[in-house]
């Protein structure tokens, strides 16, 4: 079985395509119906801020196992534009789009982890971890 | 070909692949294809125009040799016409200059092979061929200096194989393309606005609800409410496997519309799951009226609009005790 995934993510459709691949990967871990909603939404938001900032660009789903705890590692990247003021964008309802500035903030809550680096003109790179419990 | 070529051209191609400097820049940088290459192709520029004649003539023996390359050249006049092309090409290999014209010619190249339906395992085949012919080339000129044989092939690998990326890009893209036909096709999908009683709707929600299905959804459901003058609305989403902050809003805005046309909508179908991850998110929902399914959704639309379900045999008795 696959350990790693790259998915290209160009448009709303491709959404779908990563949250089912994501869903076959998680499996293997034992997550739970809820964490797996948790994941798919945490996707969907990652990739919809592709979508709707940088046009296009990637998610790479990877397993990881750091010392006998295992978890899906999810890294969303693209050239985008790039987030100017990354504490602004992490604030709730705080949105340079139409969108309810819920999508980066939210991600946080969902997941374990939550990494990011971004700077106007360098695109954005996301990642996050959720640990099987 | 080339004439083809001009009338196929579609200027996007690079835009609708993403290729923008940085991209060209990284590809570029990943291929390690740098000034160095630049000058050892360059340098051979001369030596490429001489073997040009002898490789091209190999070249279209091999392609013709073979019944799946052979079907594409049926017209004479085309094949000479590729041929030429084609030198032009080879030539360009040892140019330089492998800015943004260059990409977008081989994008356009490529486009128009896969248009023609070439194999992939074809346009890698003549690319081996091509390489092999030239690799020995470069021996027999460079035989004293067997190092610039190598430094100046090794060179051309480089474009070769930058060339290579973008033409498979071009297939995939294609493909791609395709499929988002397909999506669309499927996206027609209705979604049907269905009268229960008077002045109740119900729509049921399925699948995927992205920006064009939301806005769909969301007219259909302001036209039905206005032709059947609706006060209630029950939207299920038992069939929605996914509401993220996007979903969410366009719910919220379809709710919010609604309420302006005086209809009220209830939410039914949310799942324990998709509840739980909305809170997380923190998407806020509560001025939205919802219910666990659309069993109790139908109860609270029936007490809104005054209606109460009476069993038969209560009914049965009332009528009864008016005759």
């Amino acid at each position: 079985m696959a350990e790693v995934v790259r998915v290209a993510i160009r448009s709303d459709a491709d959404i779908v395509m990563v949250r089912q691949q994501a869903r076959v990967l998680a499996k293997e871990l034992g997550f739970s119906a809820s964490d797996l909603t948790l994941i798919a939404t945490a996707l969907s938001e990652l990739a919809r801020n592709i979508v709707d900032y940088a046009g296009q660009g990637e998610i790479i789903l990877s397993l990881i196992n750091q010392g006998g705890h295992r978890g899906l590692v999810i890294i969303a990247r693209d050239n985008g534009p790039g987030i100017t003021d990354i504490e602004r964008a992490m604030q709730d309802g705080y949105s340079t789009g139409k969108g309810l500035g819920m999508g980066l903030p939210g991600t946080r809550r969902l997941m374990d982890e939550f990494e990011i680096s971004s700077g106007m003109g360098q695109g954005t790179t996301v990642k996050v971890t959720k640990w099987a419990r | 070909m080339t004439e083809e070529m001009k009338q196929n051209t579609e200027k996007t191609l690079m835009e609708e692949l993403g290729f923008t400097e940085v991209e060209i820049a990284r590809r570029r940088a990943f291929l390690e294809l740098g000034d160095d290459d630049i000058q050892e192709l360059l340098s051979i520029n001369k030596l490429a125009k001489e073997y040009a004649d002898p490789v091209i003539e190999a070249f279209y023996k091999h392609l013709l040799s073979f019944e799946e390359t052979r079907v594409f050249f049926q017209d004479p006049g085309l094949l000479e016409r590729v041929k030429r092309a084609q030198k032009a090409y080879f030539s360009r290999l040892t140019q330089g200059d492998y800015d943004n014209t260059y990409i977008e010619d081989r994008l356009n190249i490529g486009a128009v092979h896969e248009r023609i339906g070439l194999p992939v395992k074809a346009y890698l085949g003549m690319y081996n061929f091509y390489l092999r012919n030239v690799a020995n080339h470069l021996y027999e000129a460079y035989k004293d200096m067997p190092g610039k044989a190598l430094r100046v092939y090794l060179s051309l690998l480089k474009v070769v194989f930058l060339d290579i990326g973008l033409a498979i890009d071009t297939y995939i893209n294609r493909r791609e393309q395709l499929i988002g036909k397909q999506r669309e096709a499927m996206r027609e999908l209705p979604t049907p606005v269905l009268q229960v009683r008077d002045r109740l709707l119900i729509i049921p929600v399925v699948g995927i609800l992205d920006s064009y299905r939301a806005r769909q959804l969301t007219e259909q459901l302001l036209d039905s409410i206005s032709a059947t003058r609706a006060k209630a609305v029950l939207m299920d989403i038992t069939g929605v496997p996914i509401v993220d902050s996007k979903v969410a809003n366009h719910l919220l805005q379809t709710v919010s519309a609604a309420r302006l046309m005086g209809a009220t909508v209830i939410l039914t179908g949310l799942s324990p799951q998709i509840a739980q991850a909305l809170v997380a998110i923190g998407v806020d929902l509560s001025h939205v009226r919802t219910t666990v399914d659309l069993q109790s959704g139908l109860e609270e639309a029936e007490r809104l609009l005054g209606y109460r379900l009476v069993p038969v045999g209560e009914r049965t008795g009332t009528n009864q005790a008016h005759v």
